[in-house]
């Protein structure tokens, strides 16, 4: 609740800026907001708090609220040397802190009423984030694109909030998991379609296959700052949004969708996986790579133990921090050679020993390889599904691993390739992004007792 | 029969909205005019919206219809940010035509 | 008497949803739907859900439908520009849809078995009851919802506007 109100009142400030001419200090204003919401956060642990009955207030949420909040900050640290829209510059920040706000709506809701309105200021900021760049058509169809299939998503999710209210007589999701449980075995039929279209439309938002092709080409024609926000933040409370659902309302049925919730993970995994290896553009790799990601985080919500929520945290935070510092390189390799293409990282080892060390630890993090964070994300994810016995799902998955290892180490023999490179300058928040990044990701695959023992 | 539903039984209000919801996929999958493709959705939120005020008074519970008045106010700023991308890409293309907006593959 | 209102209202919601997909004009669809979203209005009033009726009257028909025309307009798009479909993509669509339509009629069965949440009570649509509901129970949705309005009519300024400062 607490960074609920302080995001809303940074974006606030963020558009009054404009009228009280303190444009110059609203950056470091918003890092230093968000900080202090990260420390308010932080503050909050170990209490348990019932909103209106709309919004819970729990160590699941504060730790999700944690890890957009965190994401948020160093994504900030990105913007200072990559923002191209001067005239626009506290429009952009308003509406990214609003998206956050959002993303926090999603994780903390208790009512399905939330989750909508919550999807929706993400889903809406997002249209608007992806379409900025006014005259690169890319980005014109990039933002119409995932507005259109944004809206056919939410379609879906809401005839599905309706049939279940219809079938419950109500929108609270703990009532909802309860009459689930009391009912269990005369559930009527308007409630299995109901589940099944809220399935798809979550589907839809965390781009699982078979609805995951709106998914590369909104990233790909995003500006990369956006698709880097894209790509973790809204990913992570998309996420976090389907376990909540799931674990509270739908436990009692699993039977009923676990297949179908299995079939999609493992499709997604090898699909994302295989597309990726034929692609040559680096942001289109890493965005058939977050669509594999996708599948990976399934099984985290297949598992339905006490182990799912913590296995997620540490997935998304392992997966987010990975690919911003990777955003974050692409982009200064980008803003040189004018171009996201993989040959563009061309000889980086030669010129650039800190970035290309950054990529390669990025990569190694995202391909799940030790000593770092994504080895301990895959592990923890896939022991909470063998628990619950989805061993042929978690082979197909480890396959799928071993395939990415291919497309991520790409780019590191590349970068170790030829060296007629200029070299690539990058400014001091970048610089503090990826040092803070790398040692994330390396602290937390030497330590990650700490982070998995948060949720229970 | 339920004494507050007057008209007709629930499944057939039920079916309504199915058949509506219907029609707005078939025309989201079937037209490529942008703005026919998004009164389609328009027109699925509809039949949400019907559907929920049939089962709010089945249920004489009125938190039904209040969502309803979320959905209106969504789909307003939804309508709002979406015609504001089209009129964009129209300055830019002039056409809204979805297949003329297949240029990102590489 | 009602009944037949709500059969002959369910007729009319039906056949201009379909014309709204089938006709070629643009500003026709239009049209259509906003003679949809009349029908729709009638059967909230035979709900006894006259508030929520003017309301998406004035929603739908009077600000969302007009915007649409109004862009329509601005476009110029008011005859048929659209080029055709290959079969195989309408086949493919007709056939979502009525797999769609099919788990929903399947989905149906029992619907009228369905026990009530509460005592019957007729008056749930009335503007008292839903003032109420959405100023207590659902006081903290109405308040996240202003982010979601500050959001989009930020983002709609910010996109629709033309650039004046030229690059």
């Amino acid at each position: 609740m607490n960074a609920l109100i302080s995001l809303s009142v940074l974006g606030i400030v963020a558009m009054l800026s404009e009228i009280f001419n303190f444009k110059k200090f609203l950056y470091s204003l918003i890092l230093l907001g968000l900080v202090a919401a990260i420390g308010v956060n932080v503050m909050e642990w170990g209490q348990f708090q019932l909103w209106y009955g709309m919004m819970i207030v729990d160590e699941f949420t504060l730790a999700f609220s944690g890890v957009i909040l965190l994401t948020g900050f160093l994504w900030f640290l990105l913007v200072a040397d990559n923002h191209q829209d001067k005239a626009h510059i506290s429009d952009h920040f308003a509406i990214s802190l609003f998206a956050m706000a959002g993303a926090i709506v999603m994780v903390s809701y208790n009512n399905l009423s939330m989750l909508f309105l919550g999807i929706e200021i993400v889903s809406i900021s997002m249209y608007i984030m992806a379409s900025t760049q006014k005259n690169d058509l890319g980005s014109n169809e990039a933002g119409f694109k995932y507005f259109l299939m944004g809206a056919f998503a939410t379609g879906f999710i809401l005839f599905g909030t309706a049939l279940l209210y219809g079938a419950t007589a109500t929108f609270d999701i703990q009532k909802i998991g309860v009459f689930v449980t009391e009912h269990n075995s005369e559930l009527p039929a308007i409630f299995y379609a109901g589940l099944i279209l809220i399935m798809v439309g979550m589907a839809f938002k965390i781009s699982a296959v078979p609805f995951h092709w709106w998914a590369p080409d909104v990233y790909t024609g995003s500006p990369t700052l956006i698709t880097a926000f894209m790509a973790t933040i809204v990913k992570t409370a998309a996420f976090a949004a389907f376990l909540r659902l799931f674990i509270t309302c739908f436990s009692g049925v699993e039977l009923f969708w676990n297949q179908t919730i299995m079939i999609m993970a493992g499709a997604t995994i090898l699909l994302g996986n295989i597309t990726a290896l034929l692609q040559n553009d680096f942001k289109r790799i890493l965005a058939f790579s977050s669509v594999a990601h996708a599948g990976y985080m399934l099984l985290a919500v297949l598992a339905m133990n006490n182990q799912s929520g913590g296995s997620l945290l540490f997935y998304l935070l392992a997966y987010s921090i990975s690919s911003l510092s990777a955003f974050a390189v692409l982009l200064a390799v980008a803003n040189l050679k004018g171009n996201t293409n993989v040959q563009s990282f061309k000889g980086l080892a030669k010129k650039n020993p800190f970035l290309a060390f950054v990529v390669i630890v990025a990569m190694l993090s995202l391909a799940g390889i030790p000593p770092t964070a994504g080895f301990f994300a895959k592990y923890y994810i896939f022991t909470a599904a063998i628990a619950n016995n989805y061993v042929g799902l978690t082979l197909v998955a480890i396959t799928g691993s071993i395939v990415s290892i291919f497309y991520y180490f790409r780019i590191v023999i590349v970068m170790f390739e030829g060296d007629e490179s200029t070299e690539v300058t990058v400014g001091s928040n970048t610089k503090a992004l990826l040092v803070i990044c790398s040692v994330l990701v390396i602290l937390l695959g030497l330590m990650p007792d700490f982070l998995i023992g948060l949720l229970k | 029969m339920n004494q507050v539903l007057t008209a007709a039984p629930l499944s057939h209000y039920v079916l309504l909205s199915s058949i509506l919801f219907s029609i707005g996929v078939l025309g989201v999958l079937f037209r490529r005019n942008a703005i026919i493709i998004f009164m389609c959705i328009e027109l699925m939120l509809n039949a949400v919206n019907l559907l929920l005020a049939a089962f709010s008074v089945h249920h004489s519970d009125p938190s039904g219809q209040v969502f309803v008045f979320f959905i209106m106010a969504v789909a307003a700023a939804e309508v709002a940010v979406g015609l504001a991308i089209l009129i964009m890409i129209y300055r830019n293309t002039g056409s809204i035509n979805i297949e003329t907006l297949s240029n990102i593959r590489h | 008497m009602t009944q037949y209102f709500f059969y002959f209202l369910s007729f009319l919601a039906i056949f201009f949803a379909a014309l709204v997909v089938l006709s070629k004009n643009p500003v026709h669809s239009v049209l259509y739907l906003i003679l949809c979203f009349f029908s729709i209005a009638g059967h909230y009033i035979l709900l006894n859900a006259q508030f929520l009726a003017a309301v998406h009257i004035i929603v739908y028909a009077g600000a969302i439908m007009v915007l649409f025309l109004f862009v329509l307009m601005l476009m110029n798009l008011n005859r048929d520009s659209e080029p055709p479909k290959s079969w195989q993509g309408k086949v493919a669509a007709t056939l979502a849809a009525g797999l769609l339509l099919l788990v929903f009629t399947a989905s149906i069965k029992g619907a009228d078995a369905l026990p009530s949440g509460n005592q019957p009570d007729n008056t749930v649509g009335l503007l008292t009851n839903l003032g109420k509901t959405l100023y207590n129970d659902f006081m903290l949705p109405f308040e996240v919802s202003s982010i979601l309005f500050l959001v989009a009519m930020v983002g709609a300024v910010m996109i629709g506007k033309r650039e004046e400062v030229s690059e």
